[in-house]
C-alpha cells in the first residue's frame, strides 16, 4: 500500500519535471493537472478524503480554469510539446534523470523500504488494519476553521473580497 | 512515509527552479508557481493528517486561499501585459519610451 503511494509520489515529481521544462503553457498546464490529481491520491492514501475533494474543487476546478482561459487568451499560434523544442526536452531528461537517481539511491540503502514503512507510524493507528482508512479527522478539521480559527476565516474572507478590489483597478485602462 | 516526503519537497524545488528560470512566456513562471503552492498544500495536507493534530488541517485550506488570490492577483497583472503587448513574451518587456 504505501509502496502504491510512493510510486505515485514520484509520479508527482515527474508532472513538476513536466511543467517545470516550461513547454507551452498549454501542456503545463495538463501536467499541473495530473500532479494534482495524483496529490490527491497522496492525501487520500492518509485519510483525508475532504482534502482531496478540496485540491479537486478548489485548486484544479477554480484555479486551473482560470489558468486555462487566460491561457487560451494569451498564446501563440504553434505550441511547442516536450518533443518539438529540444530544450524543454533535454530540461524533461534532465530531471528525469536526476528523479531515478535519487529513487535508486533510496533503494540501494541498507535499510528495506517495507520494513522502513510498516515500522512507522502505522503501529500507532488503532482504527482499521491497513489499505485506505478514512478516518475523518479532517473533516472536524476543516469544521473548526469556522469555530476556532474564526480569525482565520475573517482575514481569508477579507482578503478574497480586497483581492476583486485590486484586480479591477489593476485592470483598469490607463489611456 | 519519509520517501514521499521527499519526493514532495523535491517537487517544491523544482518548481521553485522553474519559476525563477525565465523562457519565453511569462505564464509558465505563473504555473510554475501554482506548483510550489500545490507541493506546499500536498505537504501541509500529510503532516497534519500523519501527526494527527486534527487542528492543523485548517493551515492547507487557509493556504489555499492565498493562493487563489496571489493566482487572481498574477493573472490580472498578465492581462494587462497581453492587451499592451499583445503576448506575454519576458522579450517585450521594456518601459523605454524613445
Amino acid at each position: 500500500m504505501m509502496y502504491i503511494v510512493f510510486i505515485m509520489s514520484v509520479f508527482y515529481v515527474v508532472g513538476f519535471i513536466g511543467f517545470s521544462s516550461k513547454p507551452s503553457p498549454v501542456y503545463g498546464g495538463m501536467s499541473l493537472v495530473v500532479s494534482g490529481g495524483l496529490g490527491c491520491g497522496i492525501v487520500m492514501s492518509s485519510g483525508g478524503s475532504f482534502l482531496g475533494l478540496v485540491v479537486f474543487l478548489v485548486y484544479l476546478g477554480g484555479m486551473m480554469v482560470v489558468f486555462g482561459y487566460t491561457t487560451a487568451m494569451a498564446t501563440e499560434e504553434y505550441p511547442e510539446t516536450w518533443g518539438s523544442n529540444v530544450v524543454v526536452l533535454s530540461a524533461f531528461l534532465v530531471g528525469l534523470l536526476m528523479e531515478i537517481f535519487m529513487v535508486m539511491w533510496l533503494f540501494s540503502g541498507e535499510h528495506e523500504l517495507v520494513g522502513f514503512y510498516f515500522s512507522g507510524l502505522e503501529g500507532l493507528m488503532v482504527l482499521g488494519e491497513g489499505g485506505f482508512e478514512y478516518v475523518r479527522e479532517d473533516y472536524s478539521g476543516g469544521a473548526s476553521l469556522y469555530s476556532y480559527g474564526f480569525w482565520f476565516l475573517a482575514m481569508a474572507g477579507w482578503m478574497l473580497f480586497v483581492s476583486i478590489f485590486i484586480a479591477i483597478e489593476v485592470t483598469r485602462k490607463r489611456y | 512515509m519519509p520517501y514521499i516526503y521527499i519526493n514532495i519537497i523535491l517537487a517544491f524545488v523544482i518548481s521553485l527552479i522553474g519559476t525563477l528560470i525565465y523562457r519565453s512566456h511569462l505564464i509558465s513562471s505563473l504555473l510554475c508557481l501554482e506548483g510550489m503552492i500545490l507541493s506546499l498544500f500536498t505537504l501541509n495536507a500529510l503532516l497534519s493528517l500523519n501527526i494527527n493534530f486534527t487542528l492543523s488541517t485548517i493551515v492547507p485550506l487557509i493556504l489555499l486561499v492565498f493562493a487563489a488570490c496571489e493566482a487572481a492577483v498574477g493573472l490580472a497583472l498578465l492581462i494587462i501585459i497581453s492587451n499592451t503587448y499583445g503576448l506575454d513574451y519576458v522579450q517585450n518587456l521594456n518601459l523605454l519610451q524613445c
